[in-house]
Formats: C-alpha cells, sequence, structure tokens
C-alpha cells in the first residue's frame, strides 16, 4: 500500500522505494524501520498516511 | 405507613411493593423537543398523547412542566392541568417553582397531586409560599437540596439542607414528614472529573442518613443525572444499577424514562461489576475500564432527537462542533443547573471527551477546533449570568513565544486548548525576551510556563531561558513545545539548566496532559534514552559530483524586484495534499479509503474552494519576488558570490558520513572557471496574517487554522512557481509546467534549498543573501533570530546542477 507525508505531500511507493534513504523497491510501508523518515521533509513515519 | 397521591381515577402508593415509583419525566419543554414544539404551537392534543404514551410505558405518577421562555406559565398550566385531569389515569407532579402559578392550578385538580419542587436557594422565601399551598390543598412536595450556596455536592451539605427543609416545612408550616420527597441530587460520575468521583457515594450515603435522622420522608431523584457524558448504551447499564443501588439505600421514587431503564437481572454480572466499580469508586481506572467495555456496545438509536436530555444535546454540540441553537438550549439548561455547574460538569466534560477523541485518532483537527469555539461562546452566553469566572482555584499557565520569534499559532493552538479546558490561560505573546517572562510569571503569580518556538534559534534560546529562569529564582514548571524542538534537546539541554519539571509537548493535548499531571502531582521532566533509534539522513546516493557541467546563461545579473504578480497561479502550484492533511489537519487517520474520499469531496474540497474565490475576490494576497542571478565560485564547503555590494559567503555542512554532500560541491571553483547561482526571497504579503489575527481575536479557532494554512502554502506554492520561472528563464525547462506532484518529488532540474533545512542549516545565511536580492524593498524584514517578517515569507539558493537534490547533513 502506498503512503504520503501529510507534510509534504512525498508519497511513498513499495513498488518503487525509496532511494534517498537506500530502501529497495518491494519493501512494504510498515516494514521500514522506525528511524526511517520522509526523503524530502524529514517527516518521521507517524506522519504519513494511508493512500489506497 | 401507606402514603399515597392520586388523581380522579386512582390513588398511588408512593412506597410501591416493588419500589421504585416511576415518575415519567417527557412533559418537560426544557427536556423533550417534541413536547416543546407541542407547546410552543399550543398543540394541546399533542401534549396530552405524550402524556399518555409515557403511561403506557409505565409511568406512575407524570410529571408537567411547561415553563418556557415567552410563554405563559400560568395559563399554559391551567389549560393542561384540566385537560390531563380529565384524561391521564396516572397523578400529576406539578412541576413549578412559581406560588402564583401553583396557587391558580391546585385548586383545579380533583385529586393529591405532588408539587415539584421547593428548595433554599433564595433562603426560603419561596419555599414559606409553597408550602403554605402544599398545606392548604393537601399536596405532596419535592425538595431540592439546593441552598444560597449553590447545590449540596457533599452528603454532609446534602443532609444539612435536608435538615433545614424539614425544620422549616415540618416544624414551621405543619406538614408532615411523609408529604416531603427529598431529592437529594446527584452528579455524574462519568466525567473523569476527580472531585466528582464520589458523586454516588455521596448521593447514597446522603440517602441512607436522611433516612435514619428524618423517619417518615420520602426519596426521589433525577437517576440519569449520574451518567451524563457517557454512551448512550452504556448508560442505560449505569442508570439502571445506580437506581438498583439506590432503591436499596432507600430510594422510593425515581424520576426516569421508564422505557430506559433495564430489569436489574437483565444485566450481566461482569457489566454490574463495572458499574459498581465505578459507582463507588474502587479504582483510579474504573472509569477508563467501563468506558471501555461499553465502547463496543451496540449503539441504540435514539428514537427520536427530541428524546435526548438537554445535558446530552449541549454534549452532542460540543462534540459535532455545532452552535445552532446553543443560546436556547444554555437557556433553558440554565433553568436546571448554575451556569458555573454547567461549565465544569457538562462543557468541561465534553471537552475532555473531545481531546480523547483526537488522542485517539478519531477526531481531526479542524473539527477539535469547531468544538472549542462552542465551548468559548458557551463560556461566552453563561458568562452574563453569573460572577465572573472565578480564577481562584484554577490552574493558570503564562504562554509565551520566546525572544526574535513571531510564530504566533503553535502558541495560539495551545492557548485555545487549554483555556477551553477549563485553564487559566495569560498569553503574552511573540518575540517575549526573558526578563519579561520572569516579572509576568511573578506578577500573575501562574502555576505554569510554557513556552513556544519556531526556529532551531528559539530552541537554542529557550535552552538559555532555563537558567535565566533558575537564577531569577523561578520554581514554575515549564512547557517547551515549537517544530524545532525535540524530546532529545529538552531532556538534555534544557532540563538541567532548571530545577523543576521541563517538559517536551509535541502538540496542544501533549500540554494538557502534562497541566493535568502538574495537577494530580504526577507531572516529570522529559527523559531521554540514548539507545532510541537515531533518525536516517536521506539524501542522493551519488559516487561523485560531476564537474564538468556548463553553467546555464542567467537572463541578467545582479538583483530584481517584482511586485505586479497575479495571485491566481499561486493556486496551481499549491500543494493539496499538504495543505488538506498537513495544514488542515485533514488526515485520513482510521477512516476508509472511501470515507476520506467523502470526506474531501463534502468537507474539504468545498472549503478549499470557498476560500480561493474569496482570496482571488478580496485580494487577500499580495506576491512579492525579490531575486537575482550572481557569478559564483566554490571554495571548498563555502560559494562565494560576486556581486556589485562585494564579494558574499555562504558557509555549507558536509555529511561526515558517505557520500559526504555539501551544497558547495554543486558549484565549479574559480579554477574550473566559476559558475552562476539564484537566490529568492518571497512573500505573499502581511494581509492573510492580519486576518488571522483577527479570526484568532474573535475566537474563530476553526477559520484561523484553515486560513493561516492556506497562506502557509501559498507562500510555498509562490516559491515552486518562481523557481519553476528560474529555471526557465536559466534554458533549464522550456515552459510552464505547474505539475505539483512532480516538483513535490523534485522532478525537475537542480534544486532549491530554503536556509534554515538540514542541507543548509544557518539561518544568519539571511544576511548576505537580503543583501544580495534588496528583500527589504518588497517589504520583508528580519528579526533578531534571521527569521522573516511578514512571517509568511520564505527564501532559498537555486542550484542548477542536475544531481543537486534534498538531502540532510
Ligand atoms: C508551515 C511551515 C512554514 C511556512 C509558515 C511558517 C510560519 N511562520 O508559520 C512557510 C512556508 C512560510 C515557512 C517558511 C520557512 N520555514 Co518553515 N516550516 C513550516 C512547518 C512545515 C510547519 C510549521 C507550522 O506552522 N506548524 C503548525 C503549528 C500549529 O505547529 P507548531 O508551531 O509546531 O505548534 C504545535 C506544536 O509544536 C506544539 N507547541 C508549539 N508551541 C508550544 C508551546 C507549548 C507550551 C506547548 C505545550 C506546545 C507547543 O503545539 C502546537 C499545536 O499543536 C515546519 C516544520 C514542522 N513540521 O513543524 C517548518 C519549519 C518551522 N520551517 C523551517 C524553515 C527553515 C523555514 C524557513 C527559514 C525556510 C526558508 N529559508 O525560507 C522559512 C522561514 C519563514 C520565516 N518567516 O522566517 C524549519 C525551521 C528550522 C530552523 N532552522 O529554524 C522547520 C522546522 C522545518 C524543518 N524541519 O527544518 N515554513
Ligand atoms: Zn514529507
Amino acid at each position: 500500500m502506498r503512503y504520503i507525508c501529510t507534510c509534504c505531500g512525498y508519497t511513498y511507493d513499495p513498488a518503487k522505494g525509496d532511494e534517498m534513504n537506500q530502501v529497495a523497491p518491494g519493501v512494504e510501508f510498515d516494514d521500514l524501520p522506525d528511524s526511517w523518515v520522509c526523503p524530502l521533509c524529514y517527516a518521521t513515519k507517524d506522519q504519513f498516511d494511508p493512500l489506497d | 405507613m401507606k402514603v399515597s397521591v392520586s388523581s380522579l381515577y386512582q390513588a398511588v402508593e408512593l412506597n410501591q411493593e416493588i419500589p421504585p415509583l416511576l415518575i415519567g419525566e417527557r412533559c418537560n419543554p426544557n427536556g423533550s423537543k417534541a413536547f416543546r414544539e407541542a407547546l410552543l404551537a399550543e398543540d394541546w392534543d399533542s401534549c396530552l398523547k405524550m402524556a399518555l404514551d409515557q403511561e403506557a410505558r409505565g409511568a406512575q405518577v407524570l410529571d408537567l412542566c411547561v415553563a418556557y421562555a415567552g410563554r405563559d406559565e400560568l395559563s399554559d398550566m391551567n389549560t393542561l392541568v384540566k385537560l390531563f385531569a380529565g384524561s391521564c389515569k396516572a397523578p400529576l407532579m406539578l412541576d413549578s417553582t412559581s406560588p402564583e402559578t401553583l396557587s391558580a392550578v391546585l385548586p383545579l385538580y380533583p385529586g393529591r397531586a405532588i408539587i415539584n419542587s421547593i428548595n433554599l436557594e433564595d433562603g426560603g422565601a419561596n419555599l414559606d409560599k409553597i408550602c403554605a399551598l402544599a398545606k392548604k390543598y393537601g399536596a405532596a412536595v419535592v425538595a431540592l437540596t439546593i441552598t444560597e450556596e449553590g447545590m449540596a455536592l457533599t452528603c454532609e451539605k446534602k443532609v444539612a439542607a435536608a435538615k433545614e427543609i424539614y425544620r422549616l416545612a415540618v416544624e414551621k408550616h405543619g406538614l408532615r414528614a411523609q408529604d416531603i420527597l427529598f431529592d437529594l441530587l446527584t452528579f455524574t460520575v462519568g466525567s473523569g472529573d476527580e472531585k466528582m468521583r464520589d458523586a454516588a457515594i455521596q448521593t447514597l450515603d446522603a440517602i441512607k442518613q436522611v433516612k435514619k435522622e428524618l423517619p417518615g420522608v420520602g426519596f426521589t431523584l433525577g437517576v440519569s443525572n449520574i451518567s451524563f457524558g457517557l454512551r448512550p448504551a452504556a448508560r442505560k447499564v449505569l442508570n439502571s444499577v445506580f437506581l438498583h443501588e439506590a432503591v436499596a439505600a432507600g430510594l422510593n421514587t425515581a424520576i426516569v424514562d421508564a422505557a430506559k431503564v433495564l430489569p436489574y437481572v437483565a444485566i450481566s454480572d461482569e457489566d454490574r461489576q463495572l458499574c459498581l466499580d465505578l459507582l463507588f469508586n474502587r479504582s483510579d481506572d474504573a472509569l477508563m475500564n467501563f468506558i471501555e467495555h461499553f465502547e463496543q456496545a451496540v449503539e441504540e438509536s435514539d428514537e427520536e432527537e427530541s428524546d435526548t436530555l438537554l445535558e446530552e444535546q449541549l454534549r452532542q454540540k460540543v462534540l459535532k462542533g455545532d452552535k445552532e441553537g446553543l443560546e436556547d438550549l444554555l437557556t433553558e439548561l440554565r433553568g436546571r443547573w448554575q451556569p458555573l455547574d454547567i461549565i465544569n460538569g457538562l462543557l468541561v466534560p465534553a471537552m475532555r471527551e473531545v481531546g480523547e477523541l483526537f488522542g485517539r485518532g478519531e477526531l481531526l483537527l479542524p473539527f477539535v477546533l469547531q468544538s472549542a469555539e462552542v465551548m468559548k461562546q458557551s463560556v461566552n452566553l453563561l458568562e452574563p449570568y453569573m460572577e465572573k469566572l472565578s480564577d481562584e482555584g484554577r490552574t493558570s499557565i503564562l504562554l509565551a513565544t520566546v525572544a526574535g520569534d513571531v510564530h504566533d499559532i503553535g502558541k495560539n493552538l495551545v492557548d485555545i486548548i487549554l483555556s477551553n479546558n477549563g485553564y487559566k490561560v495569560h498569553n503574552i505573546g511573540i518575540k517575549v525576551p526573558a526578563e519579561e517572562i520572569i516579572a509576568k510569571a511573578k506578577e500573575l503569580q501562574v502555576d505554569v510556563v510554557g513556552l513556544s518556538g519556531l526556529l532551531v534559534k528559539s530552541a537554542l534560546l529557550m535552552k538559555e531561558n532555563m537558567l535565566q529562569f533558575q537564577a531569577a529564582g523561578l520554581t514554575q514548571p515549564v512547557l517547551l513545545g515549537g517544530a524545532a524542538l525535540t524530546p532529545k534537546f529538552v531532556a538534555e539541554d534544557c532540563v538541567p539548566g532548571y530545577e523543576n519539571q521541563v517538559v517536551y509537548c509535541a502538540d496542544a493535548f501533549a500540554g494538557l496532559k502534562a497541566i493535568r499531571d502538574f495537577e494530580s502531582g504526577s507531572l516529570q521532566s522529559t527523559r531521554w534514552e540514548s539507545a532510541a533509534v537515531a533518525a536516517n539522513k536521506p539524501g542522493p546516493q551519488q559516487e561523485g559530483i560531476d564537474r564538468s557541467q556548463i553553467p546555464p546563461s542567467v537572463p541578467f545579473l545582479g538583483e530584481k524586484i517584482i511586485e505586479d504578480l497575479p495571485a491566481e497561479p499561486l493556486f496551481n502550484y499549491l500543494n493539496q495534499a499538504a495543505l488538506f492533511r498537513g495544514r488542515w489537519g485533514y488526515r485520513r487517520g482510521k477512516m476508509s479509503k472511501e470515507e476520506y474520499a467523502e470526506l474531501t469531496d463534502k468537507t474539504v474540497l468545498p472549503l478549499y474552494a470557498r476560500l480561493k474565490d474569496q482570496a482571488l475576490s478580496e485580494n487577500w494576497l499580495q506576491p512579492k519576488v525579490a531575486y537575482g542571478y550572481f557569478d559564483c565560485c566554490s571554495e571548498g564547503d563555502s560559494l562565494l558570490v560576486h556581486s556589485t555590494s562585494g564579494e558574499k559567503r555562504f558557509d555549507f555542512p558536509r555529511q561526515p558520513a558517505p557520500p559526504h554532500l555539501c551544497i558547495a560541491d554543486y558549484f565549479r571553483s574559480a579554477e574550473e572557471g566559476g559558475d552562476k547561482v539564484g537566490f529568492f526571497v518571497v512573500t505573499i504579503g502581511d494581509r492573510l496574517a492580519e486576518m488571522t489575527s483577527e479570526l484568532y481575536a474573535s475566537d474563530s479557532y476553526h477559520d484561523y487554522l484553515m486560513l493561516h494554512g492556506l497562506g502557509v502554502e501559498l507562500t510555498d506554492g509562490l516559491a515552486e512557481y518562481w523557481h519553476e520561472q528560474m529555471r526557465i528563464e536559466m534554458g533549464l525547462q522550456q515552459q510552464a509546467q505547474a505539475d505539483v506532484a512532480a516538483y513535490v518529488a523534485q522532478g525537475y532540474q537542480g534544486s532549491r534549498y530554503g536556509f534554515g533545512y538540514p542541507a543548509c542549516p544557518d539561518l544568519e545565511a539571511h544576511l548576505p543573501l537580503f543583501e544580495l536580492v534588496k528583500a527589504q524593498q518588497i517589504g520583508v524584514g528580519l528579526t533578531e533570530s534571521f527569521e522573516m517578517v511578514p512571517e509568511m515569507s520564505t527564501s532559498a539558493i537555486v542550484v542548477h546542477h542536475p544531481q543537486a537534490k534534498y538531502f540532510a547533513v
């Protein structure tokens, strides 16, 4: 499932992963480490909303 | 002893074989909307029908009240008593405190009625008149334990008031003990209010004691008061268990809706235990356990909205943020409660519930603000009817934004939440130096000090403030909040500087919780476990920066001011996701995709459309830009910028870990032939900020947040728009695209870095930047913390290098 950053609008898409945080494609949002932050505005995981 | 009351048709014993005798409460314009409407329309048949309905549902006596603003009580009572007397089998309880009305209708009633009610609120003058009438017509009387001091809350006061009334009624007016039905009053145990936790115990003990000390008297009670504030399904169970206990204590009659009482045997053991734990205050978390357990219980939809009690209606208004009809509702409630009791007993518990819903993610911030507006307006409407809300005993808080910082909204939201939860807040504004905070804290003798700030600089200042507070001898706990603070910083840098508690608050509700902890003596300084996770530092993982990148051609060198920008295009660059979910707080939370889509379509988008229209037609925005292009070259971690006003130096930090990024690396050095750099400062002006202040001042909390959020995102939209213009001017992009989704993900060549953000955290860079682009010409200035004023302004360094993306150091 995709998640959106409520602070800046960045979308985390598991199909794409997150290069800026060195996250390979295929990782579900829930499986990202707690230390993961938005690659654009550094918001923490709890500031994300489910998109789908 | 047999005591009965009677109608034309029958006598009914007050002491039923299976107590209690049930008194129907619906024929009351203050408690039933249907009855009120019938009364106002003088639809007497409908009034009668409601009386007969209650009989059918088990009421053995019927309360009749017609006191309502704008109606002639005497004449309405006259009409209805005659009508009811001929048609109802159940004896009547004449619900009036007017001796005139009672003396007119008592002679009309062909039976033995009950008068509801007497009390000592006025010291006894009314009581004297009504007792004389009761004696003359042989009526029974309900006596409420209200004295000049107000409603009796404790057992001791209830008993004392009962004895005094007994003395007057029996010894002075010659009534018999059995003619009196004491209503010893009860209050909700559902509010979470510490002081009211033993409300049930006080009432039950008082019944037992009065029964012992004043033999022969009877009792009645508005049983459902015990559960105000709880959910209907839960209330029904709690009311029934309480009724059972009250009857065991000696209650012989009860004012309830007969259809809404469960037989005791029908209540499961588990349910009973939870109710008893709550009623008898057997543990600290009895209320939480009770609420959690009944959370699951199926809500029965009330047969008709009108059936809900007035008190419940007020709770609903707060929960729903609905101000319609508030004034009428409060006028009615004032007939039952003292204004202060409405505030402390009904409004504050409802706001507490709002906070809990927000905490569980079941209520969104915009709705919380609407609830706070209902609270605020209610208090305003009640204030004329009470002595000024006394500050004595209320916890007081001083709020300020620290020196050099003009950020208002975070602190104001805290003010809104705290003051509408019943606390006394002294909000002394923005840019407040430590000396002034200290002086005010001493002068006002506040219990707690709260500091707010937007910037990292403000966080550092808070650290200094702690030392100053300590040196000045302040002893109040200090709450700290604001975007740039972290619990780690507070624990490691602020806590050590001050002897008393220093507490990090992530949001206004964390502040509310801290105040409650303070009141209960459990407030503790923020602690930080260093073992906790360190946040990631995202950034592009490039191997090396391509040094062969040719600088773009720029349209001019030096600075330029743009003042006549149209406002409309800004909306095309506005980041709706950030506005709706972030700034406005319309998060999806626990909603399903469909529910969220509905919220967006029905509430959020229409609001956005309305504000956009107004912003454009009423000229809320004055977008202005100061920008420029300059020759430059990198030198190590710095960028040297050449301009007619001299060379300016910008120092940038370098990532300590691979890939060791630093903004300076995106520019060629002098040896490599130098480079070009852009800068801008943009603002939407101060009109919107002024309007938001006005909204705040007029208690329009919801609109305040909405407008502020809109302004903030338009500022960012303007930056996005201008960055695109500059890319077009430099030939990095062909034409305007206004593709917000792509721009969020930096889907363009180059990057704009705002000073203060992690790749270039030093806000002091605003000094050379302002000299370069002459931002003062568009009315933007700097505070001593290098914050821009008007607040809805933003700045950036514009980098053209294709590898330049956001990163954190
Ligand atoms: C919206 C925003 C903007 C807007 C509006 C700014 C404004 N004045 O409101 C715009 C786009 C204009 C902007 C510009 C800038 N911003 Co900005 N911005 C933000 C953002 C995303 C949200 C701030 C906000 O309005 N929040 C809403 C309010 C209601 O929340 P709040 O103030 O935090 O208050 C809540 C809590 O903190 C708490 N609280 C606050 N105070 C207190 C006090 C007590 C006692 C208690 C109990 C609780 C409490 O309760 C409040 C309500 O729940 C933050 C990042 C973030 N996520 O917070 C960055 C942020 C504040 N911005 C930042 C920066 C760098 C800037 C700029 C300098 C960028 C630039 N170079 O242009 C400029 C400076 C603007 C200026 N005037 O000088 C940095 C500041 C870091 C620093 N170096 O100081 C932040 C922290 C982003 C970041 N992660 O780096 N920004
Ligand atoms: Zn983000």
